[in-house]
């Protein structure tokens, strides 16, 4: 396969977390935590719309 | 789970892995793909177990309890046309809908000129895969979801919470379905995870055959970047979903590479890049890929031997099977090279003496897995799919 740019949104993103985190107020508490969960709930998306190319 | 039948499971899970690994198992594994098959066994119409996937679960659960086969695929009727008319998705016909009940689900591919990507769009595609297909595919294939800058509505709301909703709740249920599999007649999942090559994603669901044959001679290089923009998501998506232990292989189903859809140079230039990239990405994570190659791909053999060693379970459709096997069986466990319509027209001695002929010409050293060419839907004869398995049982001991 040739060369090519980073994709803007990599493979497993729909809106990755550094968007996500533009519109939060300061995080207080564990950052990591919010991060973890934002991706794995995004991610679930990512899924869903590859199954209906892919599958169905 | 008893003791016995979580014996026989491990048993058969043996068998199964022992022939992909190309060695010698006890006996030939029977891993039958059985689609519409297993309602007409199970006593339900088409329509029954395209909508109903508990159904459908049920009828391949009493298929490979009453065949007594080593793996099935847990559910190999995938559509779940529930879904897809949860989202009013527009390319399907859906048994007793707008096809007869007792008739399988048809793909339909749109008209000339109204593909669902057109042909002016691969640049929109290649620069963001996923913004393209949630914003521009998707509104143009479930009718409830509103364009991109159109009035929204209750319909387009509605269809991101029960599609998702009801995608979590089908794929849940495999995981049940797998467990019963295994505790009720001690079967293997034949298969986890899905993959296609990236051009046939846009073969099938993006432009269109016809589209994407004439932008192979007007933008070969187009159709080239948008193969590589979305090769790596395939292969996240094939990993992903992936057995996590490794055991069983990936399913990839493969359409439109073969001839006389394309030719050996277009499967060279436009169809095999990005799809041996992403094979051999998943070699190198430890999994294995079902080369579910339906039609006649022996012309793409020298291609195909590129492969590295074990990564792949060819499985053989139209091609001669013994070519396949003079190729690359050194390199690659076979299935397959019973003939469907032989399955659905010819007798039981028919059959038996196929499967003989197959047995001896390419299972001697192991790495050869029983099945028919491709996936059985109604018309395959019980009797003759009875005697394909009984037969492997007691010629295919080593």
């Amino acid at each position: 396969m040739s060369e090519q740019e980073s994709p803007k949104r990599p493979p497993g993103v729909c809106i990755p977390w550094e968007d996500k985190l533009q519109k939060l107020p300061e995080i207080s508490g564990d950052k990591d935590l919010v991060k973890r969960v934002w991706e794995e709930t995004d991610a679930l998306a990512y899924l869903y719309i590859w199954h209906c190319l892919l599958a169905f | 789970m008893s003791t016995d039948m979580e014996q026989r499971y491990q048993e058969r899970l043996t068998r199964y892995t022992t022939a992909m690994r190309n060695e010698k198992p006890d006996r030939i594994p029977i891993r039958p793909f059985v689609a519409e098959f297993t309602a007409k066994y199970a006593g339900y119409t088409c329509q029954e177990v395209a909508h109903d996937y508990e159904k459908a679960f049920a009828a391949a659960r009493k298929c490979a309890a009453d065949f007594d086969w080593d793996a099935v695929v847990s559910n190999m009727v995938f559509v779940w046309t529930g879904l897809t008319e949860a989202i009013s998705l527009n390319y399907y016909a859906i048994p007793g809908i707008q096809i007869p009940a007792d008739v399988g689900f048809q793909y339909i591919e749109p008209p000339e000129g109204e593909a669902f990507m057109r042909a002016d769009e691969y640049d929109l595609l290649v620069k963001d895969p996923v913004e393209y297909l949630f914003n521009v595919w998707l509104p143009r294939v479930a009718d409830d979801v509103s364009p991109m800058g159109q009035p929204t509505s209750l319909r387009n709301n509605l269809s991101f919470v029960k599609g998702g909703m009801a995608m979590m709740q089908y794929f849940a249920g495999f995981g049940t379905q797998n467990a019963r599999l295994r505790s009720e007649s001690g079967t293997v999942s034949a298969i986890a995870g899905i993959l296609k090559a990236p051009f046939d994603i846009i073969a099938d669901k993006l432009r269109g055959y016809k589209g994407l044959c004439m932008d192979m001679y007007r933008q070969p290089e187009k159709v080239v970047a948008a193969c590589e923009a979305m090769a790596p998501h395939l292969l996240h998506v094939a990993h992903i979903t992936a057995d996590p232990g490794k055991k069983v292989p990936i399913g990839l189903w493969m359409h439109r590479g073969c001839v006389p859809f394309i030719s050996p140079p277009q499967f060279e230039k436009f169809y095999w890049p990005t799809l041996k990239w992403i094979i051999e990405e998943l070699a190198r994570m430890g999994h294995q890929v079902l080369f579910y190659a339906e039609g006649e791909w022996n012309p793409n053999l020298k291609y195909i031997a590129e492969l590295p060693d074990l990564s792949i379970i060819y499985h053989v459709d139209r091609g001669d099977i013994f070519e396949v096997h003079k190729a690359v069986g050194h390199k690659f466990c076979l299935s397959g090279g019973i003939p469907n319509d032989l399955l659905a027209f010819g007798t039981t001695d028919d059959v038996r003496a196929c499967c003989k002929n197959v047995i001896d010409g390419v299972a001697g050293d192991g790495g050869y897995i029983m099945d028919a060419s491709a996936i059985m839907q109604d018309d395959t004869k019980v009797e003759n799919l009875q005697a394909m398995t009984e037969f492997t049982r007691e010629y295919g001991v080593y």
